[in-house]
């Protein structure tokens, strides 16, 4: 315990001392959203919510979809370790596994719960958006079942991956994959049958889904508990995988 | 305070350690010495509890750091030998940081003063690690070791790319460490640090420890006299390969072995005539890490062949 929450305060302190990546992060989709709203407002109207402004769609969407960039950085602060040769010292306190990985990953957890909400509430101010109706706990619980399922996806993924560039292009693809196949891009009954198929193995599918149960359909906790329940189940199970695959003493390698 | 024994590991078909002991004393320095791959680091790393060994014991105090590395962790310290530190942090929360992560409550924040003023820090503790010189950095980096006072402080050539004032900080916050009853393992290749902290020494050599004691015991030991000589002209070849004599300047030879001024003439004989001058070479601990291994130790740490070791024996 002692380690997790040191190891969690000092990532917290270095992204304090350095916070443009979360700036820019939180920029790069405000400057998005106002580019599709009109687009998905369209989209959402054909698919039946002919009261849709397209917010309801776009601000998710870019949260769902900016999200996996955001929440890909715990795998790039545990590679950094390496880089900085401080990993070593890390091993050194004998800390097992599960708190080294619980140190990186619950920060960003917190991280980008804080990015999710801040982002929603941007939305609203830029594009109009509104709970129209639903609950801000269901969506509280959505943006907390989000970044639990990709804080532990990218925790496995770091736990698999011998250097910086393979997470880098995982977290890249997949971003855009994931985000595009779970419906962030456009909602899902526009995208192709084989696709609104396999979505449901995306966890942005679930994602989206929740969102869309409390932005358009006027949603309680109650409703959004199976996708919350789905990208929480996930989470504990990625996460036990990530424990169980993470060698604290395999070689990583960050940028020569 | 610190026991290992019999430490053997391998990689694939190197043996990096075979049957390795150590043993520091509280308040005791040994200074491991070997050339690079001798096995130094990997018999760090064991005690430090990064490298699980192949066989073998490794004990602090009453704690057992194979069979409880939690515990031993609290009682250890230890400086790698890639300095490993947080650039975008300060030096205060780097070193608060790492004393955290030891275990260390709100008295880390005096404590990461106190170090830090200890390592000529104290005026740079709100400076970031990634504006710090390369010899500042190297002393963050130790005293971020030694921030929980380690009963046993493990330092991997704490010196290497370090400027002469940080050199001598650093040895000297060694040896108050020592005074105040830490046990020291300090890696270099600089032997006058090793002099400087008057440490006891182990020599290690192709996984092996090959000799341990004091300075003056191990000089004792295994003394490997030699002497240094200029001629006219060139050294005729038999005698060459007799003293196993290595040129060093111009018609200037060292060669070592039982040999002082007297016994050099008697070999040279009826060429005698051809000295100009000898200068017999004092036993000291690069000699006797040629006796001890055949190898040369120096300051790189590489590997030079005992027939051109006899440059060894000139500082």
């Amino acid at each position: 315990m002692t380690a997790l929450l040191a190891i969690t305060k000092v990532q917290l302190r270095i992204i304090r001392n350095d916070p443009w990546f979360l700036v820019i992060m939180f920029g790069m989709p405000l400057v998005v959203m106002p580019l599709f709203g009109k687009t998905m407002g369209l989209s959402l109207q054909a698919s039946g919510f002919a009261d849709a402004t397209g917010a309801e769609q776009v601000v998710p969407g870019q949260v769902v979809l900016f999200g996996f960039f955001v929440g890909g950085s715990v795998g790039f602060t545990v590679f950094r370790e390496h880089g900085w040769k401080t990993w070593d010292r890390l091993r050194a306190s004998a800390a097992p596994s599960v708190a080294l990985l619980g140190g990186f990953g619950l920060p960003w957890v917190v991280i980008l719960l804080l990015w999710q909400s801040a982002l929603f509430a941007a939305g609203s101010l830029v594009l109009g958006l509104s709970l129209n109706g639903g609950s801000p706990f269901a969506l509280l619980l959505m943006l907390l079942g989000y970044a639990l399922c990709v804080v532990s996806l990218i925790l496995l993924m770091t736990a698999t991956f011998r250097t910086v560039n393979q997470l880098s292009a995982f977290q890249n693809v997949g971003a855009m994959v994931f985000g595009g196949l779970g419906g962030a891009l456009v909602p899902l009954d526009q995208l192709p049958g084989w696709a609104q198929t396999i979505a449901p193995i995306t966890p942005a599918y679930w994602a989206m889904q929740g969102h869309t149960d409390v932005l358009l359909r006027q949603g309680g906790v109650v409703d959004v508990l199976p996708e919350f329940g789905v990208l929480a189940g996930v989470a504990i199970v990625i996460s036990a995988l990530a424990v169980g695959r993470f060698r604290v003493d395999e070689t990583k390698e960050f940028f020569a | 305070m610190l026991r290992a024994t019999g430490l053997e590991k391998s990689y694939g078909d190197v043996k990096a350690l075979q049957g390795a002991d150590l043993m520091v004393e509280a308040g005791q320095i040994v200074s491991l010495l070997g050339r690079n791959g001798a096995g130094k680091t990997t018999m760090l790393s064991i005690i430090a509890g990064l490298l699980a060994p192949d066989s073998g014991s490794v004990s602090i105090g009453s704690t057992d750091v194979l069979a409880d590395p939690a515990a031993a962790a609290k009682l250890l310290g230890i400086a790698p030998q890639d300095t490993g530190i947080y650039p975008i942090l300060t030096v205060r929360q780097n070193l608060e940081f790492f004393g955290e992560l030891a275990g260390l409550g709100a008295s880390r924040r005096p404590r990461a003063v106190e170090v830090a003023d200890q390592l000529g820090l104290g005026s740079l503790l709100d400076r970031k690690a990634s504006q710090l010189s390369g010899g500042e950095g190297r002393r963050l980096h130790t005293a971020c070791a030694l921030v929980h006072r380690p009963r046993l402080l493990m330092l991997d050539e704490p010196t290497v790319g370090a400027d002469v004032a940080t050199r001598l900080q650093l040895i000297e916050a060694v040896r108050e460490l020592a005074d105040d009853g830490a046990a020291v393992v300090y890696t270099t290749h600089y032997l006058p640090e090793v002099e400087a902290l008057d440490a006891d020494i182990v020599v290690i050599d192709e996984g092996q420890v090959k000799a341990r004691g004091t300075q003056e015991q191990l000089i004792a030991e295994h003394k490997m006299r030699g002497v240094r000589f200029t001629i006219d002209g060139t050294l005729p070849a038999h005698l060459r390969e007799s003293l196993g004599a290595v040129e060093v300047g111009d018609s200037a030879y060292r060669a070592l072995g039982d040999l002082d001024m007297r016994s050099l003439l008697g070999r040279f004989g009826s060429d005698a005539e051809i000295l100009r001058s000898v200068e017999e070479l004092r036993p000291d601990l690069e000699t006797v890490f040629l006796a001890v291994t055949g190898h040369r130790l120096d300051s790189e740490g590489s590997d030079v062949v005992a027939v051109s070791a006899s440059e060894a024996s000139e500082s």
